[in-house]
């Protein structure tokens, strides 16, 4: 059975983050009045998404290396784009991104109050990438590195929980068509199941937030609708754990979002019990 | 009556000792009269941190009987602030802070056995259960209780527990309760979630996991348990996690 590998300290998994860093992201995203730029909505993305990732492998003692994680920035050049003490890394051990961050800064949290409404709550806020936005938006160029570091990584760990692959980007590739890379990309495979690409398509159209879509019939625009083709299939115990969080992901269900987090896909990786009341 | 009960765990695969997050009451063999007993396993979640502990904290609280079904939620604060106190003595890094912010999360399955009649060896049995730890009542080589799950098939890797976040609050409806009879020779098995999912499958398959687990005697280094429940892992036949067993036989 396909993507039933256990994802241990022994046998981990991995997360390689493409980031779109071209100039187009430095328009306003969602539409409307907002002033808040694309390449800022994707900073907070991926810095949301590497704390999620390092809090599900933190235990008393410490982060568990059930992962290991790369970041490659895509815009004026093709590479790895931590900032600070990682700068020019592309596969870091998770505990070492949880040591590790370039800063942390303190943000406000809306929390329950036990009473029914909501308290203001302080906390920390780790960044380990900054926004940029410079030049064109090389796709393709990003999705060939990914194949590379990849196979590479996958003639180390054949027996592993298959790679996931999150693309966040506004779209508009400006090196080709990235439909033929992309399917050689989830052409690798462990013996465990094919690399999984998700897409977080993030805009500067107003329309409604839309999270893992089964067709591209809702999707509003030619950008939307490539990356959704270019998304891997949620696989069934993925949607099966999505379905114990209370989300409505049909099947055929892809791993794309528009104008929407992708952190629940953190959530449907299982490394252990997960109690359902925990949020 | 006269109780015969033994624990017996292993830490999940891959997993020191020290990692083990399962708790379990009594935490050693126990060969004696009494007329009244508490047992008890809980199964710290793996995706929170310090939830060894708050196990250790809900089987504390369940011996001293200070759970009680209909105010569970009253009845943890003291505990959650016992944990909370610990885990807050020294600094900790932000991930960890953020986990702490969360809470610990863990199953709790207490059994309480009485004595009715001291002449004819009988009595009654209470059970509370928040979670997928299980108990089984084997009677004359017949399996005659199942609680609070029945099948396999009703585990998942997300159940509701108790946390040590107040703010977290259980539904009544997810704390359980169940009350039966006891008669002299009767078996109890409380059990974490990957051995009672085996053991359900089993005698669904008739094959009597009470006789298995009625063998072991918890000798040698690595012990027969231990070495068994690793078989099973390596056959796909249980899930790696932490594997707890308190067997109680009365009479």
């Amino acid at each position: 059975m396909s993507y039933s590998a256990e994802i241990s300290r022994v046998n981990p998994s991995c997360f390689l983050f493409l980031i779109d860093q071209s100039g187009s992201m430095e328009d306003p995203f969602g539409g409307g009045e907002s002033t808040r730029k694309k390449a800022d909505a994707v900073a907070d993305a991926i810095n949301k998404l590497l704390q999620n990732l390092v809090i599900k492998c933190a235990k008393s003692e410490g982060v568990r290396d059930y992962y290991q994680t790369g970041v490659i920035g895509y815009g004026e050049r093709v590479g790895p784009a931590f900032s600070g003490a990682l700068a020019g890394r592309d596969m870091v051990p998770i505990s070492d991104i949880a040591s590790t961050p370039a800063r942390i800064e303190e943000r406000a949290k809306k929390v329950d109050d036990g009473a029914g409404g909501l308290a203001e709550q302080k906390v920390k806020f780790p960044i380990w990438f900054d926004a940029v936005a410079k030049n064109g938006t090389p796709m393709c160029q990003a999705l060939t590195q990914a194949k590379g570091i990849l196979s590479a990584w996958i003639a180390q760990h054949p027996s592993s929980f298959p790679p996931i692959v999150i693309n966040i980007t506004d779209g508009e590739s400006t090196d080709g068509d990235p439909t033929g890379v992309a399917r050689e990309l989830t052409n690798l495979a462990t013996n465990d199941g094919n690399v999984l690409l998700f897409n977080l398509h993030c805009s500067s159209r107003g329309n409604a937030a839309v999270e893992y879509p089964s067709t591209e019939r809702e999707l509003p625009d030619e950008f939307s609708q490539l990356l959704y083709s270019i998304s891997s299939e949620l696989p069934s115990y993925m949607r099966n754990i999505a379905a114990q969080e209370g989300k409505n992901v049909s099947e055929g269900a892809r791993g794309f979002v528009f104008n929407a987090d992708l952190v629940s896909v953190i959530q449907f990786l299982d490394i252990g019990t997960r109690p359902n009341n925990l949020r | 009556m006269h109780i015969h009960a033994q624990p017996f765990w292993v830490q999940k695969f891959g997993n020191s000792r020290e990692e083990y997050e399962d708790a379990h009451w009594p935490r050693r063999r126990i060969d004696r009269k009494a007329s009244h007993f508490r047992f008890a396993v809980a199964d710290g979640a793996t995706e929170t941190s310090f939830s060894a502990l708050w196990a250790r904290l809900l089987i504390w609280a369940y011996q001293r009987a200070d759970l009680p079904a209909e105010d569970v939620s009253h009845a943890l604060s003291g505990y959650q602030k016992m944990w909370s106190d610990h885990v807050g003595k020294k600094p900790l890094p932000w991930f960890a802070e953020e986990k702490v912010r969360q809470g610990a999360f863990s199953s709790i399955l207490g059994l309480s056995l009485s004595e009715t009649s001291e002449s004819t060896a009988r009595g009654d049995w209470q059970s509370i259960a928040v979670g997928d730890s299980c108990l089984c009542q084997v009677r004359n080589d017949s399996l005659v209780a199942s609680f609070p799950l029945e099948s396999a098939a009703e585990f998942n890797s997300r159940p509701t527990l108790l946390s040590s976040n107040p703010q977290v609050r259980v539904e009544e409806s997810q704390i359980q309760e169940r009350k039966g009879e006891w008669e002299s020779g009767d078996s109890f098995f409380l059990m974490t979630d990957a051995l009672a999912c085996w053991f359900l499958e089993a005698s669904v398959r008739d094959e009597r996991p009470w006789e298995i687990l009625c063998g072991f005697d918890g000798q040698g280094e690595p012990d027969a348990f231990s070495e068994w429940v690793q078989q099973l892992r390596q056959g796909g036949a249980m899930k790696n996690d932490d594997v707890t067993l308190v067997r109680i036989t009365v009479e």
